[in-house]
């Protein structure tokens, strides 16, 4: 699967260790053997790749660096081939919602994150990909991003949750005088 | 008798982000049955500082949505002091008996946020002492994102609601021992 759009994407926190992967040598020659040719960073709060660094990867591997603290997304998101993370519930959702391929990278200098509770769950249930980021490179290389499963919307559990809900409250609209 | 207990309202909470947008789901879903009109009239609850609810609700739910929410106290903004906190926590706390007390919600649907937790209680200490009709209800759907285990609101709530509504299997098998607590897949 060529991954000619990649867009990364931190959210509000600090994670310098994933900037750093992504522009990693071994990373960007995964990249660029996937026919990568632009890679959108939302760096948040994580410190964003020097000038001459992205001069250099443009020069070397072929791939147009855009960078930035925040802005609305969604325009990224729908352009990307592979959405690459952090462990936030909203950018799980964001990669299940719009039907990408995702790989989320896990801060593992946070204690105690309960959002990778989320993001570890839909691993296994092969919705996407998940890694550290000294994994990163070679996940990039060797995944099989077109095996991910679509994610649908779970409408029958939902109806079902609205039954039980009907049904608890049968008895406040019966206006029975047993309790 | 019957005509007054008609109108007793749902109590929609809403909260930042997330917790809004998940809960736009279940009230759509809920609309959507065949004779909505028993959950009528709901009424949204979010706090004063939350803007982004009225956007997401109308987004939602199209029509008058956000006509209908009603501004509260929030009980605690996120790195706000501790001593500070106490004072806020116990204004919100008043606002929300004040607001159960009026209004006599019979059902309280909420899912997560912080500002849900006092009117949980509240609705839960008006049944008991008589204020809220017996077979009022309180319904809490956990987090999405709550896997494993379950969020500060969640183990506040757990042991008043009525139905406590997890995701996961993890959490299913977890806290299978309690009655309330339901597993029906994920909802969304």
């Amino acid at each position: 699967m060529h991954l000619k759009t990649v867009y990364v994407t931190v959210g509000t926190t600090k994670f310098d260790a994933l900037i750093k992967a992504v522009a990693s040598e071994a990373a960007l020659e995964a990249l660029q053997s996937r026919e990568c040719r632009k890679l959108i960073l939302q760096h948040g709060n994580s410190e964003p790749v020097p000038a001459d660094v992205s001069r250099r990867i443009s020069q070397q591997y072929g791939i147009q660096l855009e960078q930035y603290t925040f802005r609305p997304n969604i325009e990224d998101i729908k352009a990307s081939d592979l959405i690459i993370g952090h462990a936030g519930a909203g950018t799980c959702m964001d990669i299940l919602t719009n039907g990408k391929a995702g790989l989320i990278v896990v801060n593992d200098e946070l204690m105690d994150n309960h959002q990778q509770e989320l993001a570890t769950q839909l691993a296994s249930e092969q919705y996407l990909y998940y890694c550290k980021p000294s994994q990163l490179a070679v996940q990039l290389a060797t995944l099989d991003f077109a095996s991910l499963r679509a994610y649908e919307s779970a409408s029958e559990n939902m109806l079902k949750f609205v039954n039980a809900l009907d049904e608890l409250m049968a008895n406040r609209w019966s206006h029975s005088a047993n309790k | 008798m019957s005509t007054q207990e008609a109108a007793y309202p749902t109590y929609v909470i809403l909260g930042s982000g997330g917790h809004t947008a998940e809960m736009c789901k279940i009230t759509k879903a809920l609309l959507h049955r065949r004779d909505s009109d028993e959950y009528q009239p709901i009424r949204f609850i979010a706090a004063n500082n939350d803007e982004n609810s009225d956007r997401q609700l109308q987004a939602a739910l199209g029509h008058s949505g956000a006509e209908s929410i009603f501004r509260v106290p929030r009980s605690r903004s996120v790195g706000q002091s501790w001593l500070s906190s106490v004072f806020t926590i116990l204004y919100a706390l008043i606002w929300s008996c004040w607001l159960v007390w009026r209004d006599r919600p019979q059902l309280v649907l909420c899912n997560g946020p912080g500002t849900c937790v006092p009117y949980c209680y509240a609705a839960y200490m008006w049944r008991l002492l008589g204020r809220l009709p017996p077979k009022s209800r309180i319904v809490f759907v956990e987090s999405f994102c709550r896997v494993e285990t379950l969020s500060l609101s969640g183990r506040l709530l757990l042991p008043i609601v009525d139905m406590f509504v997890v995701h996961w299997p993890g959490l299913a098998n977890r806290y299978e021992n309690r009655p309330n607590l339901r597993y029906f897949g994920r909802l969304f």
